[in-house]
């Protein structure tokens, strides 16, 4: 072999040595002899020969091989083990690992991880490539199947989203996948469950053809196969795949849930009681948990989970879970997630909640689960994990649960004095003051939990009062008010002034409490005006500001020294608009109240850095702008004062806008018919005007006509006077006419005047029968009107 | 939540011709004014009765647009019944049937029940397509037709359960191989051979709304 090193050294610049044949120049031929050969037996011994090279030679046999063995998939279809060879070596070639015998060029040593990468996208540019190997899926002899699956899985590997595409247009290309998962050969059936995951993964349209095609159930199938959770490494990979196929898609989901399969998760939860837990279980229960959380998640739309988490309870899944909590021997992971999935299962269904507010542990005397957790949440001892995922748990069995916010609330109070039992609301109380901070943090949010949209419960809270030997002890209010000033762990001042916000929000009752605590505002503007560099200060002095918001914007105006325009004009001179808003901005810019806002479920990298809750960060984000603009509010305009004359302003400007409106549209009528009317106008004076032009047109074709008769008149007339027939007078009046259209200005000379008297007045007088003779006689005016007359117009 | 039977069905046509509003209004009894596209392929599901039988019908609401054809197309293969879609006020997506009854053909199985729907039916001022058409064709290609409205509901429930009742007819008659799951066609939990320990009059509640 050591030929074939110096041969490939000489071909990628090294000084030849000797002239033996390269590895280059061995591929080449081999390449040559698969194409080319015309006996299959040939072929295939180019081929088993390519594929022994294809680990050393990897770049040779990748860049001139690749086409002939397409070539030969598409072309010796009926020979098993040639057609294996080719899908072989295609494998080898694709690979990502770097193989011990492989021969790198130094030129492509950086990336030649990537040469499987590289030659995956040559590949696949040919899709029908692709085809090709989904068509050898279909072959059942082993030799073929297997290294077509193999191919295909290092193609998915390799260049997942092109892979998923082609495959997703190839006709029938994902059913044929499926059917693999009924191979009775284990090694396809559990690698075509990995094929299917990575094609699956992140692309919803494959992820509905597969449930089409039925793969929950066959999935479910292998898993009871396999003995469920306390199968193998397979039930995980099935499990594994179920998720890729339901996560962030909600047709899947509703199939899921409609085709009844949430109860099939069922025996997979039942376990043996005090069993060990292997490492394998442990996984295939983790991977269910994640299934059901993906179901119910709240990030889901409300009316989906609503409906899982009706169906969980229906299938027992819900009760299989609650007694996963209460069992024993379940080892801390399992455990952790076992309780945010109970969390999840109950969040806002009432039905849920109420059943695990009734779940007790199995030991004597047994108690409520929920006191059992919170126990555990409080106990610096348990994992943070744990104890996070108690208070996630609490948190999902109160959202929208007005009946037990209430217990936990009217438990707390006097009036019911001996309780025997340590409850919930107990535990939580002496856990706001707990020396952990962390502890007094989870008490505070898990209590302000309790007074969430629950007015009634934040005013009774006002009358709880803390057990003491102190004849006369202090309020919870008040007792939370002095331990903010005298601790200096920031992260329980920060559980405090949440636990404060939530209970002084839309709460004047509240607010005027703590207006009348001595020192209450003074410490918490001395607070908000210090300068501080650590960013947890930054977020006390921003909550301790939000706080005086509150006050200022929930103000119940009867606390003398704090009324709003008191209180807004310290805020105001104290510590300044400006640095106000700052101190505000300061806590919703904080990395912490990022990652909180995010999802319901706490969480943190590590106990320090648990600072704000999702819940509390809602109602920052609600409360901020009504807070600044109760300070921008100009003094003496209190809200409700404010409200009452704006309400009155804009009655009044109703009123305007009304008579306005009124107004308007008389005027527009008005105009309307204005313009109506103007239109009109215009067509009349359109119309006289051609009217005019015709008449004019008429006055000069008549003159014309006129002229001619004239004319033809004189013919007579000389004719006439040729025979002496016309007298001088008539001829004295025949010049005068010719003249007449011209010189009718001098129509009135008084050479004619007795004459045309004499003629006006005894017309009959001259008379020759021819009323031609007469029109000549009239003045223009008066023949104007004759021609009128006779166009009737 | 018990069923005897379950049917896969297929909803396909032109884009447009009502084919969501079909699902919507069979398995929610709503309609939706505004065309809501459907990307790919959704689902819906209804119980229904046939023969005083439980039957669950599986329905897959197709995209009608060309560009999700070769999506579609996958769901072809594993259905029992197909609803094909046309739009009465639009001649187009009539002339269109042949195309898509040679695609459902050329990809399904042999045996699968094909119902010709002609949709809007309460759009009769715009309509372009004539009763008489829609009968024509299905008699021609031996497919079982209706004028149904998504949006008055009028046939719509006919339209599913007449298929679904077509079907349950073939099977009776043996023509479906009822236990290859490619046929679109699943037995119900306690009616296959084995597993069930409780038969028949399952009283649990059953969740809520539809099925
Ligand atoms: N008047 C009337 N309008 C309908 C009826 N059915 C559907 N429409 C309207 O037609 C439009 C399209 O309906 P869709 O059900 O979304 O159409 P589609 O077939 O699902 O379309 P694609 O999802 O693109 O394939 C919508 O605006 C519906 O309101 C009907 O029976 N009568
Ligand atoms: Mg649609």
């Amino acid at each position: 072999m050591e030929y074939f090193k110096s041969g490939l050294k000489s071909v990628l610049g090294t000084p030849v040595v000797d002239d033996q044949p390269s590895g280059a120049d061995i591929v080449e031929r081999l390449v040559e002899r698969v194409q080319h050969s015309t006996l299959l037996a040939d072929r295939r011994d180019a081929c088993r020969a390519l594929k022994a090279l294809s680990r050393k030679y990897r770049i040779e046999v990748g860049a001139k091989g690749m086409d002939a063995l397409c070539q030969v998939l598409e072309q010796d279809r009926a020979d098993a083990e040639i057609a294996s060879y080719a899908l072989e070596t295609l494998k080898l070639i694709m690979n990502n690992e770097i193989y011990d015998e492989e021969e790198i060029p130094d030129i492509t040593a950086k990336d030649s991880n990537k040469l499987g990468e590289r030659f995956t996208e040559i590949f696949i540019k040919k899709q029908e490539n692709v085809g090709l190997v989904l068509d050898y899926l279909e072959e059942f002899d082993f030799h073929v199947r297997w290294p077509a699956l193999q191919l295909l899985l290092l193609l998915l590997t390799n260049k997942a989203k092109d892979v998923q595409e082609i495959i997703l247009v190839s006709p029938m290309g994902v059913s044929k996948l499926i059917d693999m998962l009924s191979d009775s050969r284990e090694v396809i059936r559990n690698n075509s469950v990995l094929l299917l995951t990575l094609l699956t993964k992140s692309n919803a349209n494959i992820q509905k053809i597969l449930a089409f095609e039925n793969a929950f159930d066959r999935l479910f199938d292998v898993i009871l196969e396999e003995g469920n959770a306390d199968g193998g490494i397979v039930v995980q990979d099935c499990l594994n795949f179920m998720l890729t196929l339901l996560r962030n898609n909600i047709s899947t989901q509703n199939f899921f849930k409609e085709g009844n399969f949430i109860s099939r998760i069922l025996p997979l939860l039942q376990l043996p009681a005090n069993d060990e837990w292997p490492i394998q279980r442990i996984n295939n229960v983790h991977a269910v948990l994640q299934i059901i959380r993906t179901l119910v998640s709240p990030t889901n739309p409300a009316q989906a989970t609503s409906s899982c988490q009706q169906a969980m309870h229906t299938s027992g899944i819900l009760k299989a879970m609650c007694d996963l909590l209460v069992a024993n021997g379940v080892p801390r992971n399992p455990l952790t997630e076992a309780i945010s999935t109970v969390a999840e299962l109950v969040r806002g269904h009432n039905d849920n909640q109420s059943y695990l507010e009734a779940v007790k542990s199995n030991g004597i005397p047994s108690k409520d689960v929920l006191v059992l957790l919170l126990w555990s949440m409080l106990n610096d001892k348990q994992p943070f994990e744990m104890r996070c995922a108690v208070l996630y748990c609490f948190q999902c069995y109160l959202y929208r649960n007005d009946f037990g916010k209430m217990k936990i609330i009217q438990k707390l109070l006097p009036l019911e004095k001996e309780v025997t039992e340590t409850c919930a609301s107990h535990l939580l109380c002496q856990g706001l003051f707990s020396k952990e901070s962390l502890s007094s943090w989870f008490a505070a949010v898990a209590l302000s939990y309790a007074l969430i949209d629950n007015p009634d419960g934040k005013e009774k809270l006002l009358n709880v009062k803390l057990a003491s030997n102190d004849p006369n002890p202090p309020t919870l209010l008040q007792q939370i008010v002095s331990s903010i000033q005298t601790t200096d762990k920031a992260q329980f001042k920060i559980g405090h002034l949440m636990f404060l916000s939530t209970w002084f929000s839309h709460c004047s009752l509240a607010v005027e409490s703590f207006l009348k605590i001595n020192n209450g505002i003074p410490y918490f503007i001395t607070q908000a005006n210090r300068l501080e560099n650590e960013e947890i200060e930054e977020i006390v002095n921003g909550l301790s500001t939000f706080v005086m918001g509150i006050c200022l914007a929930f103000n119940p105006e009867t606390v003398e020294n704090f009324k709003k325009d008191s209180l807004r004009h310290l805020i105001t001179k104290r510590i300044g608009v400006e640095t106000f808003m700052d101190k505000l901005n300061d806590v919703s810019r904080n990395e912490s109240y990022t990652r909180a806002s995010k999802h319901p479920q706490p969480t943190a990298q590590n106990p320090q850095s648990l600072l704000l809750d999702y819940e509390f960060c809602k109602l920052f984000k609600m409360l901020e702008g009504m807070i600044m603009r109760a300070l921008n509010t100009l003094p003496g305009q209190d809200d409700g004062e404010k409200l009452v004359s704006n309400q009155k302003e804009i009655d009044e400007l109703k009123a305007t806008v009304d008579e306005l409106k009124t107004e308007l549209t008389e005027k527009t009528n008005r105009i309307e018919e204005l313009c109506r009317l103007a239109n009109d106008s215009r067509d009349d004076t359109d119309r006289m005007k051609t009217e005019l032009f015709r008449l004019q047109e008429n006055h000069i074709a008549l003159m014309h006509a006129y002229q001619l008769k004239e004319n033809e008149l004189e013919s007579y007339r000389r004719l006439l006077a040729m025979h002496g027939i016309w007298n001088e007078n008539p001829d004295q009046q025949q010049q005068q006419h010719q003249h007449h259209p011209q010189e009718s200005p001098m129509f009135g000379g008084g050479e004619f005047t007795p004459h045309h008297l004499q003629q006006q007045q005894e017309p009959t007088t001259v008379t020759t029968g021819e009323e031609k003779v007469y029109q000549p006689m009239l003045n223009e005016h008066e023949r104007n009107e004759l021609i009128r007359n006779d166009l009737n117009v | 939540m018990s069923y005897a039977y379950l049917f896969k069905y297929i909803i396909i046509g032109d884009t447009g011709v009502g084919k969501s509003c079909l699902l919507l209004q069979f398995t929610d009894k709503r309609f939706q004014p505004v065309h809501d596209l459907t990307i790919g392929v959704e689902f819906g599901a209804r119980l229904v009765s046939i023969d005083t039988k439980p039957i669950k019908l599986q329905i897959w609401d197709t995209a009608g647009q060309e560009a999700f054809r070769s999506i579609t197309r996958s769901y072809y293969r594993g259905a029992a019944g197909a609803l094909l879609v046309y739009d009465i006020t639009r001649r187009d997506t009539f002339n269109h049937l042949t195309t898509w009854l040679e695609d459902a053909r050329q990809h399904s199985n042999s045996n699968m029940v094909i119902m010709l729907i002609g949709n809007k039916s309460d759009l009769e001022t715009k309509r372009e397509v004539k009763k008489e058409e829609g009968e024509a064709f299905a008699r021609e290609h031996g497919l079982v037709f209706m004028e149904t409205s998504a949006k008055t509901s009028d046939n719509v429930e006919e339209a599913f359960i007449n298929t679904a009742k077509e079907i349950y007819e073939k099977i009776q008659e043996g023509v479906f191989d009822i236990n290859n799951e490619a046929n679109g066609i699943k037995i119900g939990p306690q009616h296959s051979t084995g597993n069930s320990s409780i038969p028949g009059g399952n009283n649990r509640s059953s969740g809520n709304g539809c099925c």
